[in-house]
């Protein structure tokens, strides 16, 4: 297999970014900012993060000069962030605090016996598909309501692993936290959305 | 011997191939056994499933039109001093 030898789509994007292009500038934004700010959130309050990846793309404007592909622009652009969150939360005086002690969330804890054993098993299977499950609006919007009720360590992790599709390593890169904790952060955040859906499909409410 | 609290316990590790071998045969053996943990696993990664495909098309408009503005300004500044790149 010699896919690595060449032709690369976003080559050409990084080209036209480095030449000023407008539209290239358009595309990307809309790209890669969703994943930008899910990096951001990982450290800073909603209007600090969106302030910070504004910033960010002015500051890429002239640093994409000096990019040379050695990690994905999309990687690249997410440690960019990560680096300017860093430094305001160094500025400001404050650390992420995240409790990463138990892997199983309380509520499901609680769902099993003395033994280790089911004592309320999951009662029903969900049997649709994710995209047709996606298709129901009160579903969908009861998973924005639970995503952003969501720890914000937590929500960073899972979409950057789920949603932006980032190699273990890279999310540990980026948010600066082992692949042990990392483990716990996605963990945590899966079964809140089982939950939720359970929830949802039982009784029809969010 | 793997219980249905442990294996809760190491669902995501499972679904991501993140156990080792050891480990995965013993939750393998587990979900021959038990109905329950089955159901738990196949939902957990059904609910994993569901957030690629609910949030692949999300996008914060107002933020991306802020940005687009602010990129747009820095752009036609550089371009204004004379930094014309080519």
């Amino acid at each position: 297999m010699d896919t690595a030898t060449h032709p690369d789509p976003q080559g050409s994007l990084i080209e036209d970014l480095k030449r000023g292009n407008s539209f290239a500038y358009k595309e990307a934004v809309r790209e890669y900012s969703p994943g930008m700010l899910a990096v951001a959130r990982f450290y800073l309050d909603h209007s600090s993060a969106e302030e910070i990846v504004q910033d960010c793309w002015v500051t890429v404007i002239d640093a994409i000069q000096k990019f040379e592909g050695r990690s994905g622009l999309k990687t690249w652009l997410h440690r960019i962030v990560a680096n300017r969150c860093k430094n305001k939360l160094r500025s400001i005086n404050r650390e992420v605090a995240t409790d990463f002690s138990e892997s199983l969330d309380p509520e499901l804890a609680d769902r099993f016996n003395a033994k280790g054993r089911w004592d309320l098993p999951p009662k029903l299977k969900f049997h649709e598909s994710a995209d047709t499950l996606m298709e129901n609006d009160a579903l969908s919007g009861c998973l924005d309501k639970h995503l952003s009720a969501l720890p914000e360590t937590q929500r960073s992790a899972l979409m950057l692993y789920e949603a932006h599709q980032h190699k273990s390593e890279d999310v540990c890169n980026i948010l600066d936290i082992s692949a042990s904790n990392l483990r716990v952060l996605l963990h945590r955040a899966r079964q809140k959305i089982f939950l939720m859906v359970e929830t949802f499909q039982e009784t029809g409410k969010c | 011997m793997l219980m249905c609290r442990d294996l809760a316990d190491i669902a995501s590790d499972y679904i991501d191939g993140e156990l080792t071998s050891r480990q995965n045969l013993s939750v393998k053996m587990h979900l021959m056994m038990c109905k329950h943990c089955r159901t738990f696993i196949g939902n957990l990664r059904a609910s994993t499933d569901l957030l690629k495909v609910h949030s692949s098309g999300r996008e914060n408009e107002e933020l991306i039109r802020k940005i687009d503005e602010r990129v747009a300004e820095a752009l036609r500044e550089r371009k204004s001093d004379g930094g014309t790149r080519e």
